[in-house]
């Protein structure tokens, strides 16, 4: 499964690095909002590390989003999701190769984002700089999770029109995982703050890092159990 | 084709003979959660004591209380049936998973309108970000969100299988909306039950409006999921009678 899952992920990576289409965009859309998030403080006012590390986040939720559906997006045309299917690799291959390229593309996305951060949202970077990346990673673990999972969803239907076109499906893959991932991404930015200004999020840390592993888990688990079920040939 | 419509003719008088059983079993629950709900305003008004601090307002919480659990249950009702749906394909648990996910949202919904009556007694406030409250607003976008995938125009086999796997993910949530009054301690939401916080005929009223309403809750997830098999049926009738017209 590893295997397959490993092949599945430098396919998808070469292609969109190649094409540049889908991580362009999503770097670009996360650029932007923590550029508009900056417009809201004035001159010489400070974002509050909570605050700035939330933006952090909602640009990382958003990249996300954009990164998976580009993702599954690569085999919807000339039947190549049938014949992804028809592989010799189990579904779970698919579901883990598609969220090792997508925690790749986020991880790159976020190298850009938190520096954008710290200059955009006047933030220090006074905290466990290893300790808050490791953090990250592991919150970006869940994102990944879900985020391959939920990203089958807006697969097929590329021909069709009105409500449940490709756009009503990707809209839906937003509106599914926002909610799901609210409990991950609370705790991300708790922990979050406490890379820009260590006094800021330090308090109940400990079960904020249990929070993102229990997630970690939960979704990671149900991409390998359920996977199978909602990836398949049906429109 | 024309051996799949005798069959589904063949099983119709089986199937009007245990729709009649259910239909007749549907309306006694409903017609006793009902009359029992009604029962329950009785005791609330009438044997449960006045609470001292928030006065009549408290007696809100016979019917929050009960609204949210049995919100819950429905929710748990739907990941469970997913799961079967999923192990099983059999189209009854899908209608029994969509029926407790509508139930499910009705009462989770209703759950927070009559806890934000509550907040603006309690609280002075229709709405603060404490965390029982926003992971239940949360858990209803969820489902909301679950049944939305339920109205896209998928084949049955693939809406059905969607929809169990997003009831199973979406439980997800639950135990989170269940345990944030104890998981956070600094929230200002009561969690009176199992704590010793009721007089015992306060208790008394609270079991007898669970059980008032489990019943008719129970009649109203049937009721559900028979109109739920009723449309699954007449959509195949369409397919089939499409087929056969081309």
């Amino acid at each position: 499964m590893l295997k397959g899952a490993l092949i599945l992920c430098r396919k998808d990576l070469a292609l969109l690095a190649g094409r540049g289409g889908g991580l362009v965009q999503a770097l670009l859309l996360g650029l932007l909002l923590i550029f508009i998030f900056s417009l809201t403080r004035g001159p010489g006012e400070a974002v509050s590390p909570q605050a700035a590390a939330a933006i952090f986040w909602i640009s990382s939720l958003f990249c996300q989003v954009l990164l998976f559906t580009a993702l599954y997006a690569l085999e919807e045309s000339d039947g190549q999701r049938q014949a992804l299917l028809l592989a010799p690799l189990p579904g779970q291959s698919v579901w883990l190769g598609k969220a090792l390229a997508g925690l790749t593309l986020l991880g790159l996305a976020q190298l850009v984002f938190l520096p954008a951060s710290v200059i955009f949202l006047g933030q220090g970077m006074s905290g466990s700089i290893p300790g808050g990346l490791a953090l990250i990673l592991l919150t970006d673990l869940g994102l990944a999770a879900l985020g391959s999972m939920l990203g089958a969803l807006a697969q097929g239907g590329a021909n069709q029109a009105g409500r449940n076109g490709p756009a009503a499906r990707e809209s839906l893959f937003s509106i599914l995982a926002f909610p799901l991932l609210l409990p991950l991404l609370l705790a991300g930015i708790r922990t979050g703050a406490a890379l820009f200004a260590p006094a800021a999020g330090l308090e109940d840390y400990g079960d904020w890092v249990r929070l993102i592993l229990a997630c970690d888990a939960v979704f990671s688990g149900a991409g390998l159990l359920l996977f199978g079920f909602i990836y398949d040939s049906r429109e | 084709m024309r051996d799949e419509l005798t069959a589904i003719n063949a099983n119709r008088a089986k199937s009007a003979r245990a729709g009649a059983g259910l239909g007749a079993l549907n309306l006694v629950l409903l017609l006793a959660g009902g009359l029992a709900m009604a029962a329950s305003q009785w005791a609330i008004f009438v044997h449960a004591p006045e609470e001292q601090v928030m006065g009549l307002t408290q007696k809100l919480f016979y019917l929050h209380l009960p609204l949210a659990w049995w919100g819950l249950v429905s929710f748990l009702l739907a990941g469970l049936a997913g799961a079967f749906y999923l192990a099983k394909r059999t189209p009854g648990w899908d209608a029994l998973g969509a029926a407790a996910l509508e139930t499910g949202l009705l009462l989770a919904g209703l759950a927070l309108f009559t806890g934000s009556i509550w907040a603006r007694t309690a609280w002075n406030t229709w709405w603060t970000w404490d965390p029982r409250l926003s992971t239940a607003l949360v858990m209803c976008f969820i489902y909301a969100g679950v049944l939305a995938v339920r109205r896209l125009d998928f084949s049955f086999e693939r809406r059905a299988s969607l929809s169990a796997v997003l009831s199973i993910v979406a439980f997800a949530d639950v135990p989170l909306v269940f345990f944030s009054a104890r998981l956070w301690p600094r929230t200002i939401h009561p969690s009176i039950v199992g704590n010793g916080g009721l007089a015992p005929e306060m208790l008394a009223v609270l079991l007898f409006c669970l059980a008032g309403l489990g019943v008719f809750w129970l009649g109203l997830v049937l009721l559900r999921c028979r109109q739920a098999l009723a449309e699954q049926r007449l959509e195949r009738l369409q397919i089939l009678n499409g087929e056969n017209h081309e």
